[in-house]
């Protein structure tokens, strides 16, 4: 699984739709070239999980994701014996006994992200999402895991990934990992993009958006980030906004459809008032100056 | 990078350059970093540079010292095998000299050392405004290096060249003599790349007095490059100063500097100052195809549209406008001076400039920039 060159995968990673730059191209490259995972980091909305589902489609490998949450524990990350199914397997063989072995059998296993990862034959991307929400043991645990793609099941033994599978681990750095863990992984820091390839990634993903619309809306949500917001819009609040003014049939942007669909933007009442009450008809002025000039 | 050796010595050192400006590089850290190496292009310096960076950095914190480390490691080393970049530059040559003085010890072999990193480092970083003069001083030698940066053009003048595409006559001809007039042996020519033009307006009104010593020192620096560079000082109005830094003592150079100008540390007319340097400067095309820089903390006495519409008259001729503002280092700075946000569409690059790590920065704006708008 992989691929020769940078190039070849930033290709293939363009024909999936995501537009890396040459940093994150390098990162997710390595990754498979030194079975490494790498963890991405960036701000909400710079397209670290769909950095990772990209690089799914680049490989033809199916995505695997575990969505991290406070609390995660084993059951719902790697495994859980379903005992409905025992139940009514002692049941119906009420008459005869049912052996230990035949109840931890691996036909009653419910089978969790990780452990679907580790067993699956297929190539596998496997997604941690948001891994900082996770708690510590469940990092501690995480690292076993990545380090020899092992999992053991105390009724079953060990099972080992005959393939390793593409590890992409994100976070949005609401607190900081182990260093054990990082240790483990390469490192990408996502930031926004450049206004030139935020143009492109919308042009890319809101295919027949007028050229001049999309400049303005990328230079506009550029503008934003200048600004003191509670939240700065990333790349995929562009796409949507850019998204939802193509389809209002817009060539152009100007204050009174900008003031209409603000909302696809900024998500904080603060910020669009901040906005609205301020800077809205400057930023637009900003953003048609940049891409008429 | 082509021996396998100098490879692994080189990323060691660097991987302890690396321990110095603070980040914790173990060696499972630097064997990634190799093995990573050898999968990928190593003559792409942005390959190299993403490859170290995926393998040797674990937070965000370190993306900016591992970047400056990165840059004066390797992009500053003598590593071409052409031989064009074998003499060190100056700004190394200079932290060697340094950090021998430091340790009472005669120069060695030239080779370069990870020494003096982190007193160089916290030069770096001082605001210009808090600086003492012989910090200024110590800066003075730095700046050489920063100031030298700037984006090539092609020129129209063809240079002997061996993968040229014009075949040079000339000295096929001569050539040719010792084949008994056979041209067996073929040479060529190729247009040559010189550098561009730099046009430099700096602000020296008194809300940008703190910064205005530091600054004229890196403009002399960059008016003793050698390269085309011409400097005017403005607040009231407009003084070109280039003559008086072309001296090669700094501080005569400002003196000089000093003399001729007449309205040191008064208000400033940003507007009124543009517009003088166009009418007359510009009409003799100077700006035409050069790398305009202005330097100012954008506080305006005068009439914000007059400087919107004088820079866009800059901005429409020159090849790039850079705006320097001291001001824009300081974490919570908005461009929200009148004069300031009236230039800003007609700004390619807006940078930072109040200390050297951020003059730095502006050398490779400089170095890299590109026409944005349309000619």
């Amino acid at each position: 699984m992989g691929f020769e060159t940078i190039d070849g995968l930033e290709t293939a990673l363009h024909d999936a739709g995501y537009l890396p730059d040459r940093g994150l191209a390098t990162a997710l490259y390595l990754s498979l070239t030194l079975e490494k995972p790498v963890l991405l980091e960036g701000e909400a909305g710079v397209g670290k999980t769909e950095a990772a589902k990209a690089l799914a489609t680049a490989l033809g490998a199916r995505l695997i994701r575990l969505q991290c949450y406070e609390g995660l524990d084993v059951q719902h990350a790697v495994y859980e014996w379903n005992y409905l199914r025992q139940l009514l397997r002692i049941r119906a063989a009420q008459e005869g006994t049912v052996s230990e072995e035949e109840l931890f059998g691996r036909e009653f296993l419910i089978r969790r992200p990780l452990l679907e990862a580790v067993e699956s034959d297929e190539p596998v991307v496997l997604l941690i999402d948001e891994i900082d929400r996770a708690d510590d043991e469940f990092e501690a645990f995480l690292l076993e895991v990545l380090s020899d793609f092992q999992i053991t099941i105390p009724e079953v033994g060990t099972i080992t990934a005959e393939r390793r599978p593409a590890v992409v681990l994100t976070s949005n750095r609401t607190r900081e990992l182990h260093d054990a863990l990082k240790r483990r992984c390469l490192y990408h820091w996502i930031g926004h993009p450049s206004l030139e390839r935020e143009v492109e990634i919308v042009r890319l993903r809101v295919p027949g958006i007028p050229e001049r619309l999309a400049g303005q809306t990328a230079a506009f949500v550029r503008g934003l980030r200048g600004l003191d917001l509670a939240k700065p819009p990333g790349v995929a609040e562009t796409i949507d906004w850019a998204h939802a003014l193509a389809a209002l049939g817009r060539e152009e942007l100007d204050a009174a459809v900008v003031e209409d669909t603000l909302g696809s933007v900024l998500k904080y009442h603060e910020d669009l008032e901040l906005v609205r009450d301020s800077a809205l008809a400057a930023l637009v002025e900003q953003a048609r100056a940049a891409q008429t000039a | 990078m082509s021996a396998g050796v100098p490879i692994v010595r080189q990323v060691v050192t660097f991987g302890r350059c690396l321990r110095e400006a603070g980040l914790e590089v173990g060696p499972g850290r630097l064997a990634d970093a190799l093995t990573g190496l050898t999968h990928v292009d190593v003559t792409r310096p942005d390959d190299v540079y993403w490859t170290l960076r995926a393998t040797l950095v674990t937070r965000a914190e370190e993306v900016e010292p591992f970047d400056r480390a990165f840059r004066a490691w390797f992009l500053r080393r003598p590593s071409r095998a052409d031989g064009r970049e074998a003499v060190p530059p100056p700004a190394r040559r200079v932290l060697e000299q340094q950090a021998r003085a430091d340790r009472g010890a005669p120069a060695e072999d030239g080779q370069p050392h990870e020494i003096g990193w982190s007193a160089h480092e916290v030069l770096r970083q001082k605001d210009f405004a808090a600086m003492t003069p012989e910090e200024l001083a110590r800066l003075r030698v730095l700046l050489d290096d920063v100031a030298a940066r700037r984006p090539l053009r092609r020129s129209r003048r063809l240079r002997p060249h061996h993968r040229g595409r014009v075949l040079d006559l000339r000295r096929v001809a001569r050539l040719s003599l010792a084949t008994g007039g056979d041209p067996l042996e073929r040479a060529f020519r190729r247009r040559s790349e010189t550098p561009r033009k730099l046009v430099v307006l700096c602000d020296i009104s008194g809300s940008m007095e703190k910064y205005s010593r530091a600054l004229l020192l890196f403009l002399h620096a960059a008016v003793g490059s050698g390269r085309r560079v011409e400097v005017f000082a403005f607040g009231t109005r407009l003084t070109h100063l280039t003559a008086d830094l072309a001296t090669r003592d700094p501080e005569k150079a400002l003196a000089a500097a000093g003399d001729r100008v007449v309205d040191w540390a008064a208000g400033t007319r940003i507007g009124d100052s543009v517009k003088a340097y166009n009418d007359v400067w510009g009409r003799r095309a100077l700006t035409r195809g050069a790398v305009v820089v202005v330097v100012s903390d954008g506080w305006d006495r005068g009439d914000p549209a007059l400087v919107g519409r004088e820079m866009a008259r800059l901005a429409r001729a020159a090849y790039a406008v850079v705006w320097v503002n001291p001001l824009k280092g300081h974490p919570a700075y908005q461009p929200l001076a009148g004069g300031m946000q009236a230039a800003l569409p007609h700004v390619d690059r807006f940078v930072a400039g109040h200390n050297l790590a951020s003059l730095e920065e502006l050398a490779d704006v400089l170095a890299g920039i590109e026409r944005r708008h349309a000619a």
